[in-house]
């Protein structure tokens, strides 16, 4: 099964809207990873997916590649989980 | 000319007479007179030089003259006399003493090997008179810089090879910069100490004229590279009908004067970067233009477009034809800006492949990214000031866009991953420690700086002090701090098992890496209200240095680390956060990988492209640049062919060669790029002429580019 990682910054206005979809996917049973960029970890995974603003959501395949990405938007919860459905079957 | 003593032959007499300073020496001074032996002078230089007591300065001196008189040397120089008065205050203790009392200089031995063999720390300066007055110069104000300058841990730092302080030899003076043309034309040729004003050019090869001169004067207060902004559309406003012909003279009066300076500091061509544009920058569309004389010329920059494009074309075709002997020219380097609106203005595919054809040619073009709404400056080997809401607003009077990085401090990541054994904590820990030091660095140069600087138009830095426009030529406050890295790749490998380029993990590694000292600089930026922004290193003589260090600190496991051939001592770090120089990537996997790294440093990145021999379609060039502009995040690429120059025949032909391939003859030279600019490869050190060997040339993917293939991003 796939993954989505979420990317944050502790000052950015539309984070928590994003953090809200992170927490609703992982109830449903979705791998979800929060990455903050204010941290080393974070900031390094941020780089290796280009990812220049924040929130931004990126959903990997099983092999770990990108199947889908919201960068510098805040996408509906419903839009995240028909892309998730579409990238992991 | 050191100063000399000599003693006569009866020193027996100055044995007894200890109590008198009249004694049979004569001391041949430096200002060439000669003054009998007098021990008060040792005395004299103490008590102005150092903070010891009368006394103790007295002991000194007697002390000092006891053993000259029993030495029986019949000849010795002032500097003798320096140590033996050293000697007696280490005897006592005194260690700050002895290091006020330093005699700075260098032995006969390495003055003769000086003046004899080139000196291969910088391709970019020739062997000569002025070049060895250049070196011995720097090396005096090297020595200066670590006594005085920076604190005892900054220097021994630095000698220890952790970090690397840049060009302690011009440690009065900022590093680099980044100019605007506007300045000259609106304030004209006035700079301080020279013997004549110029008011502001009325014609564009009087422009030119002064620009060269101004350019020269900054070069004698910076210690690298001048950058000049949007030069192509400020000198547009002087060029209104003029025909292709005379604009084609003046493109190759431009480029001549600026690489053919040579005969300026230290016989070292000015580091010269055009920023280029096609379209008219949006930040300059609307700023009214200054035209000849100084004055506004009642339009805005926007009403310049077809002269600026039309000086830009003929800039191009001058690189094109190369130099006398059809190489290429080594400055000024060219820098195009691709961006966005780059793409919205008519021309810009035939100006694309105009300047990829010259890039596949002769390899000058570099090509400068700024996505989004990001506008910079380039210059130097790859470095760049990205400009920030206060600048726009500057750029209405664009003459005030004066940029500089003070100083540039490199740490040596393999050296942490070395003393870090694996750990990871430890590493991390100790690239804080490294990251602190630079700033520690920076905050002792700028000291050193602003006390120059306070001394204003009387003081050594006149010329960054003078005030022509409310505030001083250096504005301090737009200051960027450089910390540098060199050794990614092998930090990586000690630290991991692999390279960067041999798994995702060891390059996310790296990633992990780089993102840890890209949020130091900026905590320390917060810190200090200072600009502390990483760069890439350009490393000409670094990677060497480091290397070398390492073989001798940390062996026997950086032998199996550093690049290059141990044998013969051509050994090397990987620059920067570069890939393997010999990894097997195709180039535009190289320019994705590494770009990924580019975002987190901010004063500015480059990928290269080697090409070797091959020469590729300027389309197959065009659609590679449009690709990595749109699918990378590189902030900035150039690609670099290799030459055979032959000087027997003058003719210059592709690829390296032993022997020219028109005449045969063995008197040749190899030209291609050593880090950021091109020159001759027999003036390299060891160290870059390791990495020419194991640079990976991909010709085969690009002639199948050139047979139709697309380029695509992986």
């Amino acid at each position: 099964m796939g993954l989505i990682k979420i990317f944050t910054k502790a000052k950015c206005p539309k984070c928590p809207a994003v953090k809200e979809i992170g927490k609703e996917l992982k109830k449903e049973g979705v791998p979800v990873l929060n990455y903050d960029l204010d941290t080393i970890d974070g900031l390094a995974e941020a780089s290796f997916y280009s990812i220049l603003s924040t929130p931004s959501i990126v959903i990997e395949d099983e092999e770990e590649k990108e199947v889908m990405s919201w960068r510098g938007v805040v996408p509906t919860l419903q839009e995240v989980k028909q892309h998730l459905i579409r990238g992991i079957s | 000319m050191a100063t000399v003593i000599e003693m006569k032959e009866d020193h027996q007499k100055f044995k007894e007479e200890a109590e008198t300073t009249d004694i049979a020496l004569f001391v041949r001074t430096s200002d060439e007179t000669m003054l009998g032996w007098d021990r008060q002078r040792i005395v004299d230089a103490l008590m102005r030089e150092t903070y010891v007591d009368f006394d103790t300065a007295k002991g000194i001196a007697r002390e000092v003259e006891d053993l000259i008189a029993t030495s029986k040397i019949k000849l010795i120089t002032a500097p003798l006399i320096r140590e033996l008065v050293d000697t007696k205050l280490v005897e006592r203790g005194l260690e700050q003493a002895r290091k006020m009392h330093t005699r700075l200089g260098m032995p006969l031995y390495d003055v003769d090997q000086l003046i004899l063999h080139p000196n291969k720390e910088n391709a970019n300066v020739p062997h000569g008179p002025e070049a060895t007055n250049l070196t011995l110069a720097e090396r005096i104000k090297k020595e200066y810089a670590l006594l005085s300058v920076f604190s005892q841990d900054i220097a021994d730092a630095h000698m220890r090879g952790d970090i690397h302080l840049h060009d302690l030899g011009f440690i009065d003076r900022p590093y680099c910069s980044g100019q605007s043309l506007e300045y000259i034309k609106r304030f004209g040729l006035s700079l301080p100490n020279s013997i004549a004003m110029a008011k502001p050019a009325k014609h564009p090869e009087v422009l030119l004229a002064h620009m060269v001169k101004f350019a020269a004067a900054l070069q004698s207060h910076f210690a690298g590279a001048i950058g000049w902004d949007s030069i192509n559309l400020f000198f547009a406003p002087y060029l209104v009908g003029m025909s292709d012909q005379e604009l084609e003279q003046l493109a190759q009066m431009m480029i001549f004067e600026f690489s053919q300076q040579a005969v300026a500091r230290g016989g070292q061509a000015i580091f010269t970067d055009l920023n280029l544009y096609w379209e008219i920058p949006k930040h300059f569309e609307n700023v009214p233009a200054i035209g000849p004389g100084g004055e506004f010329t009642g339009k805005t920059y926007r009403d310049y477009l077809n002269e600026s494009q039309r000086f830009a074309k003929a800039l191009f075709d001058v690189y094109q034809e190369g130099d006398g002997s059809g190489r290429p020219f080594f400055f000024p380097k060219p820098l195009v800006h691709i961006t966005e609106k780059f793409f919205q203005t008519p021309g810009h595919a035939d100006f694309l492949d105009h300047i990829c054809e010259v890039a596949s040619e002769k390899g000058n073009t570099y090509f400068v990214f700024d996505r989004g709404e990001t506008a910079k400056i380039s210059e130097c080997c790859r470095l760049s000031f990205k400009l920030d809401q206060t600048d726009l607003e500057d750029a209405k009077q664009p003459w005030k866009m004066r940029y500089c990085a003070l100083q540039n401090v490199t740490l040596n990541l393999p050296r942490i991953a070395y003393l870090a054994q694996g750990e990871d904590a430890k590493l991390f820990s100790k690239i804080a420690e490294f990251v602190e030091m630079a700033v520690k660095a920076h905050l002792e140069k700028k000291l050193f700086i602003e006390k120059l600087l306070s001394l204003g138009e009387k003081g050594p830095l006149a010329l960054l002090a003078m005030d022509r426009d409310g505030s001083p030529y250096l504005r301090m406050h737009r200051a960027s701090f450089l910390v540098g890295m060199v050794g990614l790749n092998e930090l990586v490998q000690i630290h991991t098992g692999r390279e960067m380029h041999e798994s995702k993990q060891a390059f996310k590694f790296g990633l992990k890496v780089i993102a840890h000292m890209k949020l130091l600089v900026d905590k320390f930026s917060q810190r200090y209200g200072m600009r502390f922004v990483l760069e890439q290193t350009p490393a000409e003589s670094t990677a060497y240095r480091f290397a070398k260090l390492d073989l001798k600190y940390h062996s026997p496991k950086s032998g199996h680390i550093v690049k290059g051939d141990i044998s013969k001592g051509e050994v090397y770090y990987t620059n920067s956060t570069y890939l393997n120089n010999s990894a097997v990537l195709n180039p535009i996997e190289r320019v994705r990988q590494e770009g990924l790294f580019h975002p987190l440093i901010e004063a500015g990145a480059l990928t290269h492209i080697w090409l070797g021999e091959a020469r590729p379609l300027r389309s197959s060039l065009a659609n590679f640049v449009v690709k990595t502009f749109r699918l990378t995040q590189n902030d900035q690429i150039a690609f670099s062919p290799e030459f055979t120059t032959c000087n027997s025949c003058n003719r210059t032909n592709r690829g390296l060669r032993s022997s020219c391939a028109y005449c045969g003859s063995e008197d040749v030279d190899g030209i291609t790029r050593i880090t950021g600019y091109f020159t001759k490869i027999s003036s390299w050190n060891k160290g870059k002429i390791g990495e020419l060997r194991n640079r990976y040339r991909n010709q085969t993917f690009l002639k199948e580019k050139e047979e139709g293939l697309a380029v695509g991003a992986s």
